[in-house]
């Protein structure tokens, strides 16, 4: 059984232990040479890793100055007069809610709301302009428009969303010249809402006329205005 | 076995000249072999390679300026002025809706919102050329449009294929619902998108002409949901908060869940699942402009009850209209 197989396994033994053996690689020279050849095949990948982390000489890809963060001194006597502004209309809203009689109850609350909205206005920026941040109100203002917040809640509420129409309008001649991103930012979020505000408000009034609704006109910038 | 064996130690053959001159070959042999894989053009800074295949492709820089922020924000308004376009063509607006049976037929209105986005678009490349990008982008975003904008009207239309591991899904049981929602949801992206470009780019009067665009948008998303919702000017939340005393009843604020589900009586059948709230629209929904993903919900449920849920956000690295960005 073992004969028809082939070789014994005695004649292997003796093979690889004879004169043969010498002629083969040595396990030892192998290693040797495997690690040679890995050491020398790898030095092209360190190379390149090496000089792919490296930052670039230049940066090109910046292509224009970047504008600041923080308000200028510009921005603040801006943003200060936005503040003002707010407080202004806050203390507007709160005279018409306790001043005027006949509020429904879904009118109290969207007026509630909004008073409520542009006191958080003016504590935003507040907090942006830190000790630069007026303390009050805009009197001129308030005279301007206290005798309008008057009448009945539909008379009401249509003077408000004018006023609303005129923060975004303000807000828009802000943004035109406020460099500081911050600020920007800020009033880009207090406008947006502000425009949402006059299309509620005109609702909330009885007008259905779409034009009015989307104010193809937008009011007067109340900037300069107290 | 031999005796030969012990008197030739393999440690003493290991270190003859010849296994020296060998291992040497082999290390030399290595060596040229992975050289003459490498690609003789590469140069520091590049990583070796094997083998003798093409190179990387190498793909255009995407720099990120004003004229590429524009030329995005005017890719979106095209894209949702398409959308509406093609609800108008569709006549998907004009059939009364089961969910909200007073609502009526908007496609007149939708049909004037599509004047203001394509004139958005107009004035976004016009400042995108004035911030010196080399041409304008006139359609719209590649990845609004595959990603958010057609699979909601494929799934409103047409409902999904049964695939291996899931049932067919029926188009949608209100398609005219699902359309006005997704007007309010583009609305709410297009001033949003507005919005977020203010503090990225570099030109006041660019945030100025922007944010002129947005008053507009936003109002529009104001009027349609308050031709969806028209008792629901703020927020549930809101209204708490102006009123914390009131004990009247809030209104709801997602659309009934099984309005559809006819009653049966059979109580020993199995109820189907319900399908996925639809959260309705407010004409002011927080007290200042959000930058958040704009949650949309519309379709029929699947097996589940499930609808489509998709979150549209505003641009970000994966859908700019870079300079390379063409519209083949």
């Amino acid at each position: 059984m073992n004969v028809s197989k082939g070789t014994p396994r005695v004649e292997i033994e003796s093979t690889q232990s004879g004169v043969e053996a010498e002629q083969r690689l040595p396990r030892r020279g192998l290693l040797a040479a495997g690690i040679g050849g890995a050491a020398v095949s790898l030095l092209p990948f360190f190379s390149g890793r090496a000089s792919a982390t490296t930052p670039p000489a230049t940066d090109e890809s910046t292509t224009t100055t970047a504008p600041p963060r923080r308000p200028t001194a510009d921005d603040t006597a801006l943003l200060a007069a936005a503040m003002q502004t707010e407080l202004t209309v806050e203390g507007l809203y709160r005279q018409a809610i306790g001043g005027v009689s006949g509020w429904t109850e879904q009118q109290a609350a969207v007026m509630t709301t909004l008073r409520q909205a542009h006191l958080a206005y003016a504590n935003s920026l507040s907090g942006l302009l830190g000790k630069s941040a007026p303390s009050t109100r805009s009197e001129e203002l308030f005279d301007e428009w206290k005798s309008s917040f008057s009448g009945s809640t539909e008379d009401v509420l249509l003077t408000a969303s004018d006023l609303e129409s005129a923060l975004v309008a303000t807000h828009l001649d802000l943004l035109a010249s406020l460099q500081g991103t911050n600020g920007a930012a800020l009033i880009a979020s207090i406008q947006v809402a502000e425009s949402r505000h006059v299309t509620a408000l005109r609702n909330l009034a009885g007008v259905t006329d779409e034009a009015e609704l989307l104010v193809d006109e937008e009011a007067e910038s109340l900037l300069g205005a107290g | 076995m031999s005796n030969e064996s012990s008197t030739t130690p393999l440690v003493s053959a290991s270190y003859d000249r010849r296994g020296l001159f060998r291992i040497g070959g082999i290390t030399v042999a290595a060596a040229a072999f992975m050289a003459a894989c490498g690609n003789p053009a590469s140069s520091a800074g590049e990583l070796g390679r094997v083998g003798n295949g093409e190179p990387n492709p190498e793909l255009p820089e995407g720099k990120v300026n004003d004229g590429v922020l524009l030329r995005t924000s005017a890719s979106f308004e095209t894209s949702i002025a398409d959308a509406y376009q093609r609800m108008v063509d569709e006549g998907l607006l004009a059939p009364a809706s089961s969910t909200f049976p007073d609502l009526g037929d908007q496609t007149e209105l939708v049909a004037s919102f599509i004047d203001h986005h394509r004139k958005s678009a107009e004035t976004f490349n016009q400042l995108a050329l004035e911030a010196g990008a080399a041409e304008p982008f006139t359609c719209g975003n590649p990845r609004l449009d595959s990603a958010f904008i057609d699979p909601v009207f494929e799934r409103v239309t047409n409902g999904a294929p049964a695939t291996d591991t899931a049932k067919e899904i029926a188009p949608s049981d209100d398609p005219t619902r699902d359309m006005v929602n997704l007007v309010v949801t583009l609305e709410l992206l297009s001033a949003a998108t507005s919005q977020a470009l203010v503090p990225q780019v570099t030109q006041a009067s660019f945030r100025a002409e922007a944010m002129r665009l947005a008053a507009r948008s936003a109002r529009h998303g104001a009027l349609m949901s308050l031709k969806i919702n028209p008792d629901q000017y703020v927020t549930s939340t809101d209204l708490q908060n102006a009123n914390p005393a009131a004990t009247t009843t809030v209104a709801p604020t997602t659309t009934a869940q099984d309005i559809a589900q006819p009653e049966t009586g059979d109580t020993t059948a199995p109820a189907a699942p319900p399908s996925t709230e639809i959260p309705l629209p407010v004409a002011i929904p927080g007290q200042y402009g959000s930058l958040a993903p704009i949650t949309y919900i519309g379709g029929a449920g699947d097996e589940n009850g499930v609808r489509l849920k998709l979150n549209f956000e505003t641009p970000s690295l994966n859908s700019m209209a870079y300079d390379f960005t063409t519209c083949e």
